[in-house]
Formats: C-alpha cells, sequence, structure tokens
C-alpha cells in the first residue's frame, strides 16, 4: 500500500520522454491505431480472436458516452496506451524480469526473448494496454514486406506493449550522435503522434521545459494522468474540456 | 521383465552392445554440434585473406558498418568493378560462379555468418564510432577464407565487451547494459 505522501514526494521525478494527448481535438479516426500497428509490426488478430477479446492494439480510442437512451451524449475520444509510468504494476510481478524498467530511457520495458508469457503484468496493469500474442499470427505474402526491420517480429506466448517507439529514439540518439550533437526536440517523433492529422498526439522530453511537449503542457495547464492516485507516475497527460 | 533386461545386459554381449550405443550416441552429439561450428555453405568460396592481403580495407565491401545497422555484404557488381579487369577471372574455375553471375544477371546468394537473433537490434555503427575496430569480434580475417566467427556471439560475450568498456562511468554503464539499448 503507497501512503498518499509518498506519491507526493515521488510524483515530483519527472521521466525522461513524455506524451501530451488533447482530447478536445481527437476526431477519433484511428489513425494512430493504424499507424502504431505498421510501425511496431503488431500482428492482426483476425475475427475469431478478436471476439475472445485478443485484439492486439499498443494505442486504442477510449469512446465513452453519458446519459441515458436517448439523452447520450459522447464525451471527447481518449487514446489510450502505455503510460509508461516511473512507477509501474506491470513492473514487480514479473517473475522472469521480462518487463524491466530501463534506468537509460526512462521507459517501461518489454524485452521478448526473456518473456515466459505469464500474462502477470498485464492482469496487473490498471490501463489494460498490453497484448498477448495468443498465437504465431500469419502474414500472408507479400504483408511480411512491410514488417519494420527495427523492430522484433513477436512469437507466440509472448506479451508486448507501446514501447514509446524506442527504435526511434534509438535511431535519432544515433543520429544525433554520429553528428557529434544532441537529440534536438521534434526531429523524430512516435509513429502515433506522427500519422495525427489533428495534431492531438504531442511527443517529446518531458524533463525539458523548453521542448513543445512541456510547453503544451503548460499552456493547457490543467493535465489529468489516469490514475494518478494508484501513485504509477504516468507520463502521459490528457487535456479536456480546455 | 525388467530384471530380464538387466541379467542380460550384465553378460559380455550385453556390455558391448551398452558400449556401442553409448558411442553411437556420443559421436552423433559431437558431429551435431560440430555441424554448428562449420561456416555455412557458401555460392563462392571466397577467400578473405587474399583480398585482405592486397590491402583491401573491410569497409571498401563492408561500406555500412562505419554508417548504419548493417554492414552489408557487397553485390557481384561491386566484386565486378575489380574482377572484370582481372585475367584470372576468366579462367579461374574458382571464379566460375562470379562469371556466371554477373553474365547472367542473377545475384550471388551470400550467406550471413555473423548474426544476431530478430530479437537483438545491432547497430555497427555505434561500435566502429565507439573506436572498436573489425577483427575484435569478427576475428582475424588474414587468416580466414569464409568468414567464421571466432566465438560464439551471446549476450554474456556482448556484456562482457560493454561491462569492461564501461569501467566505472556510471552513466555510460546504464547506458550499455540498458535492455532496450539492444532488445525492442
Amino acid at each position: 500500500m503507497i501512503r498518499p505522501e509518498e506519491i507526493k514526494m515521488s510524483a515530483e521525478e519527472t521521466g525522461k520522454w513524455g506524451m501530451v494527448i488533447d482530447q478536445d481535438i481527437c476526431t477519433g479516426c484511428q489513425a494512430c491505431v493504424a499507424a502504431c500497428a505498421m510501425e511496431n509490426n503488431i500482428s492482426f488478430v483476425g475475427e475469431v480472436d478478436a471476439g475472445y477479446g485478443r485484439s492486439m492494439h499498443w494505442i486504442r480510442i477510449e469512446r465513452f458516452w453519458e446519459g441515458a437512451y436517448p439523452e447520450v451524449k459522447m464525451t471527447p475520444n481518449q487514446p489510450m496506451l502505455c503510460q509508461q509510468c516511473g512507477h509501474a504494476t506491470c513492473e514487480p510481478v514479473c517473475p522472469a524480469f521480462a518487463t524491466v524498467h530501463s534506468q537509460a530511457e526512462q521507459l517501461n520495458l518489454q524485452v521478448y526473448n526473456r518473456c515466459v508469457g505469464t500474462r502477470y503484468c498485464a492482469n496487473n496493469c490498471p490501463y489494460q494496454v498490453r497484448a498477448f500474442n495468443w498465437r504465431d499470427y500469419q502474414r500472408p505474402e507479400p504483408l511480411s514486406n512491410q514488417l519494420n526491420p527495427d523492430v522484433t517480429v513477436r512469437r507466440m506466448g509472448v506479451m508486448e506493449k507501446c514501447t514509446f517507439c524506442i527504435q526511434r529514439i534509438h535511431k535519432a540518439q544515433d543520429k544525433a550522435k554520429s553528428e557529434g550533437r544532441e537529440v534536438v526536440d521534434g526531429e523524430f517523433t512516435t509513429a502515433c503522434a506522427q500519422a495525427c492529422p489533428a495534431n492531438a498526439i504531442v511527443f517529446g522530453r518531458v524533463d525539458d521545459p523548453e521542448s513543445l511537449v512541456s510547453q503544451v503542457a503548460r499552456a493547457h495547464g490543467h493535465g489529468v494522468k489516469h490514475l494518478e492516485e494508484l501513485g504509477t507516475l504516468p507520463n502521459v497527460t490528457y487535456f479536456k474540456g480546455g | 521383465m525388467i530384471k530380464r533386461l538387466f541379467d542380460w545386459l550384465k553378460q559380455p554381449l550385453g556390455l558391448i552392445a551398452v558400449g556401442i550405443t553409448f558411442l553411437a550416441l556420443f559421436s552423433l552429439a559431437a558431429y551435431g554440434i560440430s555441424l554448428t561450428q562449420k561456416p555455412p555453405e557458401q555460392p563462392l568460396q571466397f577467400p578473405h585473406r587474399t583480398h585482405v592481403a592486397f590491402g583491401i580495407q573491410c569497409l571498401y565491401c563492408h561500406p555500412g558498418a562505419s554508417k548504419g545497422p548493417a554492414a552489408g555484404i557487397p553485390s557481384q557488381a561491386k566484386c565486378w568493378g575489380c574482377h572484370n579487369q582481372i585475367q584470372k577471372t576468366q579462367t579461374s574455375e574458382l571464379l566460375k560462379p562470379l562469371k556466371d553471375a554477373v553474365l547472367s544477371g542473377t545475384p550471388l546468394e551470400w550467406v550471413p555468418v555473423a548474426q544476431v537473433p530478430d530479437f537483438v537490434q545491432f547497430n555497427h555503427r555505434a561500435h566502429v564510432a565507439a573506436g572498436q575496430n573489425c577483427e575484435n569480434c569478427h576475428g582475424d580475417m588474414t587468416k580466414v577464407t569464409i568468414a567464421e566467427n571466432p566465438q560464439v556471439m551471446n549476450m554474456g560475450w556482448c556484456l562482457d565487451c560493454h561491462k569492461t568498456i564501461a569501467g566505472e562511468d556510471h552513466e555510460k554503464l546504464v547506458k550499455l547494459v540498458d535492455c532496450g539499448t539492444c532488445h525492442y
């Protein structure tokens, strides 16, 4: 049990990479969902497995509505992805240490080659953003040609989740290092943020007060971090009703 | 039933049978392990040592190593750049596959020797930029025909080097032993 004062104390620490999502300008077009699936080699589970609730998405658009029919009022769409918690509930429960916290990037990692598929992490995730490979899903030719070579193709029995496009982080860092400079804010972004036609998703360094993501967060001023009361220290901030 | 089997095995003929079975299994296992230690069959017996002896740099044929993740295996066009000016190419039996491939326009299908599994994201550039020479991992190419791996390329081997290089530098160590540096 985490005491409130502990939460307050640790909430002052910020992560490294973070995201702000403006729900008011999100149109719910699902471009981020498609872009994420393309970028990260996410399998398409098909109709039958989707019926079993085995859909695999690293980001999904949640929609809620208020009131009873016929006076239904839609609330803004809510893109939900791994919140890259600073104090993640998925991490301590993994018996194989397959989901670990990256000290270098301050992200929650999923190490596919260590994962033995207990699915404990997914059961313990309050955001329900982890996806499990229930089968080796087929990619009929020529679909395998669109696989991203920078991302592992996961096999059956492995848990997976949003990585904040760590392959893009590494690519940008590698490029910056080869040119002898630091990574510039806005040099790269995640697949979901890149695909968003409304620019509702902004990704960047939350520990840098000058980065776009910090500026957007300050301009809005009233961001919400989901289930923050659990002490998970999420790195994704949502804006609604601004 | 089992007791009769044991009794039969204890007599001289039985002992010989046990010995032969053991030897057969042992040699089979040894053969299996030896198969994994051999470099794979290549379309052409490419002599690394000859090329190195001519003073050709590694990066001439594998230029990707200093630029990006993959070092790259040269296409036959690169081979032909030099070899079409070499008289021996026309006559040599060993070079016939190259000549045939170029003339017929079918690519030479080299088999990569130094490979990492799909779940490992390896980047040559970072290693070359950090001052590692090719032979530190790939062995001395002046001694081999087809490239061979001088050691098993596994995670323990990677981490041994990463830890030695990071030394007392904590920030470097955190980056170099982080799971997310190679696995994503």
